[in-house]
């Protein structure tokens, strides 16, 4: 039995509805709410609850979208998006698992470094603006600094947490077997730490994602979230859906591409 | 590995309490000799310092008073030639049971050819090789408890310690895991410490029966079973055994 049809068959197990085709049901359930929003949306927009000039019918948004999609600005706009999140990302995770390493496995490194971490951290991103604004200008340095710093909490808060419960029981087993530090680090600590630490990428990605629209917000002349400004000031809230149904697939898509991963990398979970 | 004697030199244990720093003695003047291949049972009441005796044994705790010899020599810190089973399996959760295994061997000298075929040896051994993929979350806890035994056992180690290794499983498994453990001792002629609470498992398996008492933990009696293996549960001499040795627990 592999591991996914066992979690398949436990979550069939608790959603046991003996009338049910369970596997069908099973299957659909996410889309249910999906489902009824849509129709929501497609029912008011015909009927007219609320005026078209703000809330566009879904054919029409789907109009918009493929008219930037035909004209290359729907591509221009994601892939000025995705590099920033990309590089922003990259930036805030290299820097938290190593700070979060450092602090999970050393205890000295904890006492001095967390303290002033769990303290900048309150500030909110937008406090940092105006500092941030000074020390990187208002280009793209300043789009980086602030992803990475959406990225960098969460990803030091789990590593630290995944090297910090590193099982006594199991190491105890390491060491009854005569493994060296290294083999313990790269034979327990890591693969001991490893479901937690996915999970804090993952979430690291959500941040540095969502903070996007936010960093693209402040000045930008291009990407996901200048088109949702843009189509704001000229009062076109069809181009401000088209982009956030753009900015939610991909974050979506990224999303199952982390569980992909997870699976391929073989990261066990806790039962 | 060759069986080596297994000598117990007055040893004595005591832990710092963590809140008011004051000395527990868990170990008082523990004195055995155990010889090469014997199967060596030690019963007692939870707390009574069993768990602490056979991490002193494997080397995980290296303060104590007295000294551990194994073949004449002192041990020092964890080794090969001691293996343990543990009570609760402690698999590692993102190996499969093959690799589970392979880990007793990791700095074993083998080649790696060698270490493969000592793996398939020992899967067969606990008969789990149609589980060799499976990761411990889809077997039972038997299961886990023979991959365990089979991790410890693949280095040939001269002495294996078990730590109430079927404590937590049901009576039927249990029973058939005994009868396994003795098979398992008759073929490999390694000395085996048996840790348990549970008196007929200990008369059952035991050559001698430590009996230990708690506060501080220290040797009550060693009752010498002098029966041959394999034995008969319903064994009349075992059953008489059984409730002699359950008395001391009874009046005590
Ligand atoms: N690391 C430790 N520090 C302090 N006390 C301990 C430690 N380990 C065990 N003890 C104490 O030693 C006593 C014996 O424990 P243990 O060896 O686990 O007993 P048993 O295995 O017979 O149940 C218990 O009172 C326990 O609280
Ligand atoms: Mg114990």
């Amino acid at each position: 039995m592999s591991r996914a049809n066992s979690a398949t068959w436990l979550r069939q197990q608790r959603w046991a509805w003996p009338t049910w085709p369970a596997r069908g049901l099973a299957r659909s359930l996410p889309w249910l709410l999906p489902l009824a929003l849509f129709t929501t949306w497609a029912v008011g927009a015909q009927q007219g609850w609320v005026s078209p000039q703000v809330l566009p019918a879904p054919a029409y948004v789907y109009d918009t979208l493929k008219d930037l999609a035909i004209s290359g600005d729907l591509w221009a706009n994601t892939s000025a998006s995705l590099q920033r999140v990309l590089l922003g990302y990259a930036l805030g995770t290299s820097l938290g698992l190593v700070l979060g390493g450092l602090m999970g496995l050393s205890r000295a490194a904890e006492a001095y470094l967390l303290p002033s971490f769990n303290a900048l951290v309150q500030i909110p991103v937008l406090g940092w603006l105006p500092f941030a604004l000074l020390l990187f200008g208002i280009g793209e340095p300043l789009k980086y600094a602030l992803i990475a710093h959406a990225a960098l909490v969460p990803v030091t808060l789990g590593t630290l947490q995944a090297f910090r419960q590193a099982p006594v029981k199991w190491l105890e087993v390491g060491r009854a077997y005569g493994f060296s530090r290294r083999q313990l680090v790269t034979g327990v600590v890591l693969p001991a730490a490893l479901p937690t630490l996915f999970t804090a990428l993952r979430l690291g990605f959500t941040k540095a994602w969502l903070s996007l629209v936010v960093v693209e917000l402040v000045a930008s002349s291009e990407g996901l979230g200048y088109l949702i400004v843009y189509g704001r000031q000229l009062f076109q809230l069809d181009l401000v859906m088209a982009a956030v149904v753009v900015v939610g697939a991909i974050g979506y898509l990224i999303d199952r591409g982390f569980d992909a991963l997870e699976r391929r990398l073989g990261a066990w979970r806790p039962v | 590995m060759q069986a080596n004697s297994l000598v117990l030199d007055h040893v004595s244990k005591h832990f710092t309490q963590p809140n008011n720093g004051a000395a527990l003695q868990v170990l008082d003047d523990i004195a055995l000799n155990i010889a090469p291949g014997e199967f060596i049972s030690i019963v007692g009441a939870s707390g009574c310092g069993k768990s602490t005796l056979l991490r002193l044994i494997l080397g995980l705790e290296s303060e104590f008073e007295g000294q551990i010899l194994l073949g004449g020599r002192a041990i020092r810190g964890t080794g090969l030639e001691r293996g343990i089973v543990f009570q609760d399996h402690r698999l590692f959760p993102w190996l499969n049971v093959r690799d589970n295994i392979a880990v007793g061997l990791k700095n074993s000298p083998l080649a790696s050819a060698a270490k493969q075929q000592v793996v398939r040896e020992h899967l067969a051994l606990v008969g789990l090789e149609r589980f060799a993929e499976a990761y411990p979350h889809q077997i039972s806890g038997g299961m886990a408890q023979r991959v365990a035994i089979a991790r410890g056992l693949v280095n040939r180690p001269s002495v294996l310690l078990l730590d109430e290794p079927f404590g937590a499983l049901d009576a039927l498994t249990r029973a058939r895991l005994q009868n396994e453990l003795q098979r398992i001792w008759a073929q490999e002629n390694i000395t085996m410490v048996l840790v348990t609470h549970d008196v007929e498992e200990a008369v059952f398996l035991g050559d001698r029966v430590v009996v230990m008492q708690p506060n501080p933990g220290r040797i009550k009696r060693i009752v010498d079973v002098g029966l041959p293996h394999p034995r008969q549960r319903s064994d009349a001499r075992l059953v008489a055994l059984r409730d002699d040795v359950l008395g001391d627990f009874l009046d005590a």
